[in-house]
């Protein structure tokens, strides 16, 4: 399978993320690159539906030839709506393991709470 | 119809938020719950003539969401349906609140649609709820541990659902499709090489959910948190992890021409092996439960990947038996820790005599799960068995021989003398024995009525060689006297099971695990 320069992009962008996710040993970091994880796949799920020379699939007696696929941007409004509560909760929760522990390094909160 | 299923337990769930700290609330709720193990029993009977399908929306085609149940899919709502009817019971006078009843309800309705939809984009959605669902009842208690353990599996489990969705964004490329059954359709005409990366990144989601080897580090922070309500440790240990199995069976079938069943297997092995050598090196009774959780569900993978029917059926009943013992141990150490006051397995004797339906239901599944004669867990491991080559057949005994040793441990505390009871006594609750005893009774009753029940419940017509079952339960004699005389002159005294217990991953590690798995599993399809 070919993929076009902003699908190769998009690939590149999330095994960096996952690799951020590995190394960042701050919480709030972590949370970021999850972040960046999911924004990469949306601009993958986006980019798949377009090419340059289409329309947006609205109005009435359009040739389907020259539409472009509306489900991938309704699946990523979905899937930015539950990327945002996720990392609402996610935060919500640092912020109570931060004011218990007053850190947001992984490897302390982690052997504080084994006490 | 199969939309009522999963749209009701939602709305009653809202309704129990506004009206549920009354005690008529939690009687509804109830009541409910009963009225739905009848509607699921009914969907089964359905199910047997035929798969029911249901087009939300109703566009017909490849427009179309839809909804299925057939055998499989039933048999996993029914086991929903029961589970949390019992696990509601337990909980029915326990002070968590109008907030645990909203989460439980929530919970049920997405693992129902869970298990019933057929569209991908649908499976993301719904353990995506699910996971927030969980992640919010692990720290319900708010205590430090507890919100740790909340917290690593909130993002582990999200950070797989990224792996899920960018696999899926691949699928969606190369198909077109989103419904499973179109997805399958395609894909069997589909080039082999277009499907290894999207299948790698799947199956990574769905063996972090399983909690396969090295994805496990998460499950037993989840399921033994130690604040954690009983009634949810029960549910995530018995049902919430068979939803991964119950996914990974389903993808299996979707990717037939890169489904990669040897590497499942070894895995699978490699899981249960480790599983229980972790579980045996733990002193606290719920570690020890979720520990063997993992070891079992290796044993189940095993048994899926076998290419044989009885093994099949062996590894789909074996998942059916292990929530109900494992459902019945979890309810029952929460009703022990609470009573003790401790969870250290040493400091815990006599549970027969102090609390004799709780300690005889235990007694029940801990027969089940070590495999005993006439108890459901030596029916489903003696088909897993059969259906297996040699070597396989041997090296699954191996892991029942762990399993016996781990639970000969956990079996202690139930013998001995009573400490006096001490000023406060926790009353035991009779709604909670009755739960724990339905499920130990039921561990029982599946093992007697081992073949009748497989017939039942999958329509498929199994015997039992005599002989090979006298065999099987002269190998179950033979692994007790070994696994006593282990557990006496190793387990109890080894310096190096204090070292393994120590072992626990931070959520780096976990991460850096997860690309492990995903470039072995990349390697293991694209060498194949």
């Amino acid at each position: 399978m070919n993929f076009d320069i902003i699908e190769l992009f998009c690939i590149a962008m999330f095994f960096i993320a996952f690799f951020g996710l590995i190394t960042s040993k701050s919480m709030i970091k972590s949370v970021v690159f999850m972040s960046l994880m999911e924004m990469a796949v949306i601009m993958f799920f986006l980019s798949i539906g377009f090419r340059s020379g289409l329309f947006a699939p609205i109005g009435v007696n359009m040739n389907p030839d020259y539409v472009a696929d509306p489900l991938p941007q309704a699946l990523m409004i979905t899937a930015i709506i539950i990327g945002l509560s996720v990392t609402a909760v996610t935060l919500t929760m640092l912020m109570t393991l931060f004011r218990k522990h007053n850190t947001t390094d992984w490897e302390i909160v982690k052997k504080k709470s084994a006490e | 119809m199969l939309t009522y299923f999963v749209i009701v337990p939602v709305l009653t769930a809202v309704l129990l938020y506004l009206f549920s700290s009354a005690k008529s609330g939690r009687v509804l709720a109830i009541l409910i719950q009963t009225g739905f193990v009848g509607a699921a029993y009914y969907l089964f009977t359905l199910s047997r003539q035929g798969e029911i399908i249901t087009s939300i929306g109703n566009y017909g085609g490849i427009l179309g969401i839809y909804l299925r149940a057939d055998n499989l899919a039933a048999v996993f709502v029914l086991l929903t349906a029961i589970f949390f009817l019992l696990a509601s019971i337990y909980s029915f006078r326990e002070k968590d609140g109008s907030m645990f009843w909203f989460l439980i309800f929530i919970w049920q309705g997405a693992l129902i649609g869970l298990f019933l939809t057929r569209d991908f984009f649908n499976v993301f959605v719904l353990v995506e709820v699910v996971t927030m669902v969980v992640a919010v009842l692990i720290m319900f208690n708010r205590d430090t541990r507890s919100m740790y353990d909340g917290m690593i599996y909130l993002l582990v489990n999200i950070t797989a659902m990224k792996f899920f969705l960018f696999g899926l964004g691949y699928l969606y490329r190369l198909t077109g499709a989103l419904d499973m059954a179109t997805i399958t359709q395609v894909l069997s005409e589909a080039d082999r090489a277009d499907q290894i990366l999207p299948y790698a990144l799947i199956m990574t989601a769905v063996a972090l959910k399983c909690a396969l080897m090295p994805l496990f580090s998460w499950l037993p922070k989840a399921h033994g948190s130690p604040a954690a309500p009983p009634a949810v440790s029960a549910i995530l240990s018995g049902l919430h992890i068979k939803s991964g199995v119950y996914l990974f069976i389903r993808f299996q079938d979707v990717f037939a021409a890169v489904a990669a069943t040897e590497f499942f297997l070894v895995m699978g092995v490699v899981t249960g092996i480790i599983g229980f050598i972790m579980a045996m090196s733990q002193n606290d009774i719920k570690l020890i439960l979720a520990y063997s959780t993992i070891s079992q569900v290796g044993l189940i993978f095993v048994a899926l990947n076998i290419p044989d029917p009885y093994s099949y059926v062996g590894g789909l009943y074996h998942v059916i038996n292990h929530a109900l013992f494992k459902g019945c141990l979890f309810l029952g150490a929460g009703v022990i820790t609470k009573v003790y006051g401790t969870r250290d397995i040493y400091a815990i004797r006599g549970v027969l005599r102090r609390m004799p339906w709780i300690g005889a239901a235990t007694l029940m599944a801990v027969l089940g799960i070590a495999g005993a004669p006439f108890f459901n867990g030596s029916i489903s491991k003696y088909f897993m068995v059969a259906g297996a080559p040699e070597l396989i057949g041997w090296v699954m005994v191996f892991m029942s021989l762990g399993t016996i040793i781990v639970f000969i441990k956990y079996a202690t505390i139930l013998f001995g003398s009573a400490p006096k009871p001490s000023e406060k006594e926790y009353p035991i609750l009779p709604e909670q024995q009755f739960s724990i005893f339905v499920l130990g009774l039921l561990c029982c009753v599946t093992g007697i009525l081992g073949v009748q029940t497989i017939q039942f419940l999958f329509q498929t017509t199994v015997y039992v060689d005599f002989m090979g079952y006298l065999e099987k339960v002269l190998i179950f004699f033979i692994s007790l006297g070994v696994g006593y005389l282990i557990y006496k002159y190793f387990v109890k005294t080894s310096a190096l099971l204090r070292r393994v217990r120590a072992f626990e991953l931070g959520f780096r590690e976990i991460c850096a695990s997860m690309g492990v798995f995903f470039a072995m599993i990349l390697l293991a399809v694209g060498l194949a």
